[in-house]
């Protein structure tokens, strides 16, 4: 998967360019004489991936460590003396160390463990959602009829949102007041009275659920078409040659060629599952109750509204923790299924 | 004319040997533009209705049975989103114009950064080799899985310390936590799509590498380049929950926690919010509409190669 595309040259090649003058062995290991004769190609790589990789070492690394140091911290914000990174002036607080207590607090909180299994429905429930109505909706878009193109781009429309704006519109058609689902039911004689969708916590859950499967299900979708279109028409040809329907096709041509593809959407569905919070933020913050209290909900909450780094960052930690094992998980089994079909 | 009638006899007589083949095809077409038609609707419809919500009085989209035509078109909503109308709730409408203007600076200088520096990064994994290559790769992929909002706690004090707190340079160091992986993703998948022949030929032609890369290899790559700047600057434009908790002080923040910010309150009218929602999320739907071909293109091959 992660090819050392650095290799396309071919020593024939390199020998040409040393015979023309030593321009050099580009991406070999031969030493280039123009523009910069003192660096080798491997240095000059460096150099241009150095920006980059120190920026993100800067913006991703050592915060990532420094979140984690605080999740092993007793975090007093208002606190500005104690223990310290100094460097250049600046002065990082490092707060003091009480070694596993916040995990230790944060596994015996029966709310940590009732949004765990809340978090796990929820990423089930969108991992399944996101699939079937992503591919659904590629199947759909696979057909010829006037206007294709027409229908590809409006699927960027859902994806292209903002999530404030997903949590907005979405109110606009389930509220309990004004939602036009609500008026279409109501104007269709289906329903009595307006249905209180966020009054109930299950209810109010699986609409969350929903909400971002709009949203995210158009990018599958697109991971789907594209992979559609890899596969050989010739395929689909000798299966109607062999009597073939379509179901038969789907399942013994289409599914076999992008699997690869259907796994990469699981994997995606699942980390984004776990990572969503702002839809809470804006459709239900968390409530009612607790009904809708993901863990990054609570780990947000935690950090941000309580203002306990310590807890809340040892709570984002153990989301983290599971979204690497799960991403790794899935890997393996796509990087098996890539080497099952070669 | 007697063509016609010939053809079309034939055509009968084709129809009746196989009618029943041809009334299935017809079904078929059918079932097709159905699902075509229920796919439209569930991609199109809430927007739209965001749409309609924004050009109503809040009095009719209160009435039962509601009327999906609104009775009454009216731009007052979107006059006082834009302070041109006065009403209660105007010391928050008069947010959105400067937080617009923050969210396009935010937006801009990320997007700018990303495609200097991960352009860069990303055309030197497609063509090189260099040591650690393979585990600064796995660190991006790392990265790309992880959750923002672990990185917070951190900034929140990091750009304490640096006296950035509640500035706009904070939030584009932060953004850059989240987007530059990603471009830098992106663009590796993108220059593995251009041939190494051209940047050897470049070579051949007397160019050193460097030139070979700005001169020859960046004019060509204006596809890749838009998907990845068109994409960072989608993420900023959208992104909300950074924002919210960085940029707590007045007049420094974003115009998502704006829209959320009037959500939260009872006295607004939700017609009125869906205006400066709907005025929030034009510009990033114009812009993914406008260079879908590029974005679909590059997102596509980005995550179908991570």
């Amino acid at each position: 998967m992660i090819a050392a595309s650095g290799s396309r040259s071919t020593s024939g090649y390199a020998g040409v360019l040393r015979t023309l003058g030593g321009v050099g062995g580009h991406f070999g290991r031969v030493r280039a004489p123009l523009g910069a004769p003192h660096l080798t190609d491997a240095s000059f790589a460096a150099f241009l991936v150095l920006p980059a990789l120190l920026g993100i070492l800067l913006v991703v690394g050592f915060p990532l460590l420094y979140s984690f140091w605080m999740s092993l911290a007793q975090v007093n914000l208002l606190r500005t003396t104690g223990p310290a990174l100094e460097f250049f002036g600046i002065r990082l607080p490092l707060f003091k160390f009480v070694g596993i207590d916040n995990y230790a607090s944060v596994f015996v909180d029966p709310l940590y463990w009732s949004s765990f299994w809340r978090t796990a429905y929820f990423v089930l429930a969108f991992v399944a959602e996101t699939t079937v109505v992503g591919l659904g909706m590629a199947l759909v878009l696979q057909e010829s009829f006037p206007g294709r193109p027409l229908m590809r781009s409006l699927l960027l429309i859902p994806w292209s949102l903002s999530r404030v704006v997903v949590g907005l519109l979405w109110q606009g058609l389930l509220d309990g007041e004004f939602g036009a689902l609500n008026g279409l039911l109501y104007n269709l004689g289906m329903i009595e009275s307006y249905i209180a969708f966020f009054k109930q916590g299950f209810s109010a859950l699986n609409v969350l659920v929903s909400v971002y499967m709009w949203n995210q299900a158009p990018f599958a979708t697109l991971l789907f078409l594209a992979a559609m279109q890899s596969v050989p028409e010739d395929h689909y040809m000798a299966a109607s040659v062999d009597g073939a329907g379509y179901w038969q096709r789907l399942w013994h041509v289409t599914l076999p060629a992008i699997r690869p593809v259907v796994f990469l959407v699981l994997v995606l569905a699942t980390v984004n599952g776990f990572l969503m919070l702002d839809l809470i933020y804006v459709m239900t913050m968390g409530g009612p109750g607790h009904d809708t209290t993901t863990i990054s909900w609570l780990g947000f909450q935690t950090a941000f509204a309580f203002f306990k780094f310590g807890t809340g960052t040892a709570i984002l930690y153990t989301l983290t923790a599971l979204c690497l094992a799960l991403t790794f998980v899935y890997h393996r089994l796509l990087l098996r299924r890539f080497e099952a079909d070669a | 004319m007697s063509r016609a009638s010939a053809g079309a006899a034939l055509g009968h007589a084709h129809v009746a040997v196989r009618s029943r083949s041809a009334a299935r095809f017809v079904a078929r077409r059918a079932l097709v533009y159905g699902l075509v038609l229920v796919v439209a609707v569930w991609l199109i419809a809430p927007f739209a209705w965001l749409f309609v919500t924004s050009v109503s009085y809040q009095k009719h989209l209160l009435a039962r049975p509601l009327s999906f035509i609104p009775p009454e078109v009216t731009l007052e909503n979107y006059r006082m989103v834009l302070g041109l109308k006065r009403f209660h709730a105007e010391g928050q409408a008069a947010k959105i114009l400067p937080s617009m203007l923050n969210t396009l600076i935010v937006a801009s200088v990320v997007t700018v950064i990303n495609l200097l520096v991960g352009t860069t990064a990303g055309y030197a994994y497609a063509r090189y080799r260099f040591p650690l290559k393979t585990l600064s790769l796995y660190a991006l992929l790392f990265t790309r899985m992880l959750p923002t909002i672990v990185l917070i706690p951190a900034f929140f004090l990091m750009l304490r310390a640096l006296g950035l707190a509640n500035t706009l340079s904070g939030l584009t160091i932060a953004y850059c936590s989240f987007t530059l992986p990603f471009t830098v993703w992106i663009m590796k998948a993108y220059f593995e799509t251009i041939p190494g022949d051209l940047d050897k030929s470049a070579l051949v032609d007397g160019c050193n590498r460097l030139q070979a890369y700005y001169r020859v290899v960046l004019p060509v790559s204006g596809p890749g380049l838009v998907a990845g700047g068109a994409f960072t600057f989608m993420l900023c434009w959208n992104e909300f929950l950074v924002a919210q908790v960085l940029n707590t002080k007045p007049g420094t923040t974003t115009l998502p926690p704006v829209i959320a910010g009037m959500n939260g309150q009872i006295n607004i009218d939700y017609s009125v919010i869906a205006a400066s929602g709907f005025l929030g999320a034009l510009p990033a739907v114009l812009l993914v509409l406008l260079f879908q071909r590029y974005m679909v293109q590059g997102l596509t091959t980005g995550s179908i190669k991570g």
